[in-house]
């Protein structure tokens, strides 16, 4: 060991330095934020608790292609449909256990419809699994409350992909038939 | 020997195959939409494309064969780019709904869109529209989808060869319709669906509920319809049924159903499912707990055997059970009970004619390949319609006639009607004149081949007909029989498909043994009809009064010993009642219990109101079945057992082969050998058995037949007879077999009165089918089929109803009108409650083989009342 290591170490210098820097951030502003007091604006794209779109007509924009269930890396989207009286595909439950949730929106993307999105709510902590396990209504009050009006169709225009203007097709052509996408 | 080069892979074939075979030999994907493996090539999609040196254009794999020194490459730019422009020409036509589409996920089209195909298209023409057809109640039809690929046509033209369907228009409007028009009017195997690469021919039954990936588990299970036995795969999600599907090229019938198979399957599902036991008290039957019942059953059954002895109980397996179940079941009537008065329905032509020919050939000769059909060089069918009662197997015969193979058939087989090189159609009832006549022909042009002389003693007493008689007898032209006996003269290793009619006759022994020999003859495979899926089963696991388990005669005391000591019980050496002289001692009052698991027995044998009266009689009637039939409506005890899908266990099927059966789902109630081991615990007998293997083991052990057979061997591909066991090996015992005096047959049929016969449908062949939904849905309800002139007699048209009336009974049937069926009789499905054939038939017994003589059934037909 060195001498001025020696001496490092019988005055304590580090100790000192540390203490130095101590007392000079006590007269600096702080930099955490007081959550929940205080509350940040999540970024645009955040992604957060899922919703499922809501048409203007009220009912769900979601087809039950089950294309979110197929990518979904944990498996935690299940979707049951069954046919209507009229031979149309009804979705009878739409489910996504969201404590297994990874969010990595590949859901979003999936999605043919945009029927499926990511909010940025992020305050849903919740003392049972059970409360986490969300069903179609559950999943369309979301939309309401976090995404509803404007908000959700600057989302799609921003993030969904592939963009709607992918999917160019000439007049008449029946792309995704049956199916009102627009909403 | 031939090389291809392929890909730069060398490849050495021995036979000339296709391009496409050669590379999928060796693991090279060429890429599909036309080709089917169990389909001839048509080379119209043009994904195959290859590009072959020396040969300028590019050539479809699937059509161009290989040839020495060939160099093929399958993925070059040039054929990606030629793939993709096909593509992008489909799908100018299509509608691209892949998110409601139910094909979506496994069609062919998609992946290799995504794989090869163009992402837009060039093409504003707009596209074709085509409404889809709910018009059937099982098929859906979206001819948007369609891509003209012609594997359904080709499926239904040369495969079911039901002719069915076409395609219609030309150019892009061309879409495929069944003849009928919007509704299928068809055998309904639904093969076209499963060949169709697209979405445009689907199953209703799991319509918008399926997707590829929300199958949890596949269960390969065997179809529980009748006993070809046939491979499908139950899709699970969760805990519930998805669908019911075969794979193609799997099982014997490498991935073709018949309509039982494809849609019959949600029974399970039905509504007259039972979920809890019941016991009648007050005339009524309530719902208890288990050990109720259990202790309920087995004290009523030490009370009776206390009481009368065990003499008067009695026990009747059914042809749907595993052989698990029926195994343990004849041991605890046997062993327990202490009552050889075992049988089952099998006992009713199926296990009579096996032992009459096993009796002259050895056991086992029954036991042949359905595949080795098609391989024969001639088929002879005889007493029964193979492709109503054993479809699959039927095909086989369908597939041996396009290739040219002669196809003999005596009697009404209207679904050979165009598969058949000479149809002979005697008058009713008298066929045994007709065999004669071709057994005292073939005598003079066969050669006996010296193997077995006693037999070929008794053949040669058989006297003669000549062709002037039967001509006479049968109603049959002399040059008719003369082609058949050249035809069947010509064969060396021809197949003998025989159904059950020809057995329940008075003369059924007589035409048995003229079958025997006609076989011997020509050196024939005999195949029996079988139209339960265990059939067999019932007869290995000794579910029959005089036979133990391996098929070992209860006689035989070496065996019966060894029986006794393996599983500790004594057995009594008397041969038990038959399943009739059951039913009838029922009636007199000397059975005084019965016992049955999973059969029908109201329904399913004839003169059912003389076998309600029987059952009415008993004190005590176990009926442990999955669903309420008219036979657990007279009983006192009900257990619900678990049904097929929601058990396991292993089919013995019509070539003896044993086929393991998965389960796929939880049901309400227990295996049938869970619920009979817990009544004999109750017994004080304690089976000790954990689980499915101890039973198996326990076979393994007292059946020389299924000598250490394990369910590897069951559930791996082949378990085919005669396993690792051994047969009985006896000699020929003739016994019994007397020669017929031809003197009796020369009797003709009045030509003034109607018979009834009874018609196995292709739809409702028993009780089950009307259990499920889709099947009821094709078929709602029981139809006779009488001949036009007899029609117009009774001034009845199509689709008017008919009463049928006996001294038993009368029943009213709609009517339809059927050319191909003689004057005199009528033709009665027995499938419905209350409204079939066995309602208004009476019947005795064949003295030798001991089953019952359904001929002669003389009816009374009139036009019913108009209904509403
Ligand atoms: S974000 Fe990812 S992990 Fe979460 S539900 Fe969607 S696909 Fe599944
Ligand atoms: S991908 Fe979209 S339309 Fe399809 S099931 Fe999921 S949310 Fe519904
Ligand atoms: S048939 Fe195939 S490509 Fe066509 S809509 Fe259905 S899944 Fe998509
Ligand atoms: S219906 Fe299906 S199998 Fe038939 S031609 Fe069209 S695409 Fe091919
Ligand atoms: S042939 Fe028999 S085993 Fe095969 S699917 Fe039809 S009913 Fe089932
Ligand atoms: S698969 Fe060869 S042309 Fe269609």
């Amino acid at each position: 060991m060195t001498i001025k290591g020696l001496a490092k170490k019988i005055f304590l210098i580090e100790i000192l330095k540390g203490m130095a820097l101590t007392l000079k951030m006590m007269f600096t502003h702080a930099v955490t934020r007081q959550y929940p007091e205080e509350k940040r604006e999540p970024f645009p794209g955040f992604r957060g608790l899922h919703a499922l779109v809501r048409k203007e007509d009220g009912t769900a924009r979601c087809v039950g292609c089950g294309l979110c269930a197929a990518i979904c890396p944990s498996q935690c989207i299940h979707v049951y449909t069954s046919e209507g009286v009229s031979h149309e595909k009804i979705v009878d439950r739409y489910e996504i256990e969201v404590s297994r949730c990874v969010y990595c929106a590949f859901c979003v993307e999936a999605c043919p419809f945009r029927a499926v999105v990511l909010t940025d709510h992020f305050e849903y902590a919740a003392y049972t699994r059970d409360d986490l396990y969300m069903g179609k209504e559950k999943l369309l009050s979301n939309w309401d409350r976090f995404m509803a009006g404007k908000k959700g169709n600057e989302y799609f225009e921003k993030f969904w992909h592939p963009l709607s203007s992918d999917f160019s097709a000439s007049g008449n052509q029946a792309i995704f038939k049956k199916i009102n996408s627009e909403g | 020997m031939i090389t291809v080069t392929i890909n730069g892979k060398k490849i050495t074939l021995e036979k000339q195959v296709t391009v496409l075979e050669a590379a999928r030999s060796a693991g090279i994907k060429i890429p599909t939409l036309c080709h089917h493996e169990t389909l001839e090539a048509f080379g119209g999609c043009r994904l195959c494309l290859v590009e072959i040196e020396k040969i300028p254009k590019l050539q479809t794999s699937c059509t161009i064969y290989i040839t020495d020194g060939m160099v093929v490459h399958s993925e070059t730019e040039r054929v990606v780019n030629a793939r993709k422009a096909m593509l992008e020409f489909l799908l100018i036509n299509h509608p691209l709904d892949c998110p409601y589409c139910d094909k979506a996920g496994e069609c062919d089209l998609q992946d290799l869109a995504a794989k090869y195909g163009p992402t837009t298209g060039r093409f504003a023409e707009g596209k074709r529209t085509h409404p889809e057809s709910y018009d059937d109640p099982v098929i859906v039809r979206n001819m948007e989808r369609c891509i003209s690929c012609t594997r359904c046509v080709r499926m239904c033209d040369k495969v079911q060869g039901a002719s069915a369907i076409s395609m219609v228009n030309r150019t892009s409007k061309t879409f495929v319709e069944p003849f009928s028009g919007k509704r299928y009017d068809c055998e309904y195997c639904g093969n076209c669906l499963s060949v169709c690469p697209v979405g445009a021919i689907m199953s209703r039954m799991y319509k918008h509920k399926y997707r590829p990936w929300y199958i949890d588990k596949n269960i390969n299970t065997i179809c529980s319809y009748c006993g070809v036995g046939c491979s499908v795969t139950a899709q699970v999600k969760g805990d519930s049924l998805v669908r019911v599907v075969p794979e193609m090229g799997k099982g014997l019938n490498k991935g073709l159903l018949c309509v039982r198979g494809r849609f019959g399957y949600d029974y399970v599902n039905s509504s007259a499912r039972l979920k809890t036991p019941l016991i009648r008290r007050n005339g009524e039957l309530q719902q208890v707990t288990w050990s109720e019942a259990f202790k309920y059953a087995a004290d009523r059954l030490r009370d009776i055997k206390e009481r009368y002895g065990s003499e008067a109980i009695a026990g009747i397996a059914g042809g749907r059970c595993a052989n698990e179940d029926i195994y343990i079941f004849q041991k605890f009537i046997r062993g327990v009970l202490g009552s050889n008065n075992i049988d089952s329905i099998a006992n009713f032509s199926y296990a009579p004619a096996q032992r009459f020919f096993e009796r002259i050939f050895g056991q086992g000769v029954t036991a042949n390949s359905i595949q080795g059909i098609s391989n024969s060089d001639g088929i002879f069918v005889v007493g029964g319609d193979p492709t109503s009662i054993n479809p699959i197997l039927g095909l086989q015969i369908r597939a041996a006639y396009q290739q040219g193979i002669p196809v003999i058939t005596v009697g009404d087989t209207p679904g050979l009607k165009r598969f058949a090189t000479c149809m002979l159609k005697p008058n009713p009832f008298t066929e045994t004149a007709l065999l004669v006549s071709l057994l005292s022909e073939l005598k003079v042009k066969k050669q006996f081949l010296g193997g077995n002389s006693s037999f070929e003693r008794l053949i040669n007493n058989i006297s003669a007909l000549s062709m002037k008689e039967v001509e006479d007898i049968c109603g049959l032209p002399t040059d008719n029989i003369a082609s058949a006996v050249n035809m069947l003269s010509n064969m060396t290793n021809p197949s003998i498909v025989i159904g059950k009619d020809i057995l329940q006759r008075t003369d059924g022994h007589i035409n048995l043994l003229l079958l025997s020999a006609i076989m011997y003859l020509i050196n024939g495979r005999v195949y029996l009809l079988s139209e339960f899926p265990n059939e067999q089963g019932l007869v290995d696991m000794g579910c029959l009064p005089d036979m133990l388990p391996g098929g070992r005669p209860i006689e035989i005391e070496s065996f019966k010993k060894r029986y006794e000591e393996i599983v500790g019980l004594n057995i009594s050496s008397t041969h038990g009642l038959s399943l009739s002289g059951i039913i009838e001692n029922a009636y007199t009052g000397k059975i005084k219990a019965i016992q049955i698991i999973g059969e029908n027995v109201l329904s399913n044998i004839p003169d059912s109101n003389y076998v309600g009266k029987a059952f009415s009689n008993l004190e005590l009637l176990i009926v442990q079945d999955s669903l309420m039939t008219e036979t657990a409506g007279l009983a006192h005890v009900v257990l619900p057992s678990l049904s097929w899908l929601e058990r396991k266990g292993s089919y013995t099927n019509l070539e003896r082969r044993m086929q393991f059966m998965g389960k796929a789902v939880e049901g309400d109630g227990l295996e049938d050998w869970r619920i009979i081991s817990e009544i004999s615990k109750m017994l004080s007998f304690d089976m000790g058995y954990k689980g499915l293997e101890d039973i198996l083991s326990e076979i393994a052990r007292v059946s020389p037949l299924h000598k250490d057979i394990t369910y590897n061997d069951i559930s791996g591909d082949e378990c085919i007879w005669p396993y690792k066991g051994e047969p009985l090996r006896h000699g020929v015992s003739l016994e019994g077999m007397d020669v017929p005096d031809i003197g009796s047959l020369l009797k003709k049929p009045a030509k003034d009165r109607v018979y009834a016969v009874f018609d196995k449908e292709l739809f409702h062949p028993d009780s089950l089918s009307r259990k499920s939904a889709a099947i009821s849905s094709i078929s709602p309800e029981p139809c006779s089929r009488v001949n036009r002139a007899l029609a117009d007699r009774l001034s009845v048209s199509e689709g008017d109803y008919l009463n049928i009336s006996t001294d038993a009974g009368s029943i009213e049937m709609a009517v339809k009108i059927d050319e191909d069926i003689p004057e005199n009789v009528v033709m009665i499905p027995n499938n419905f409650e209350g409204k079939g054939i066995f309602n208004i038939m009476q019947w005795k017994l064949n003295p030798v083989l001991k089953c019952p003589v359904l001929d002669g059934n003389e009816v009374k037909l009139k036009k019913a009342e108009a209904r509403s």
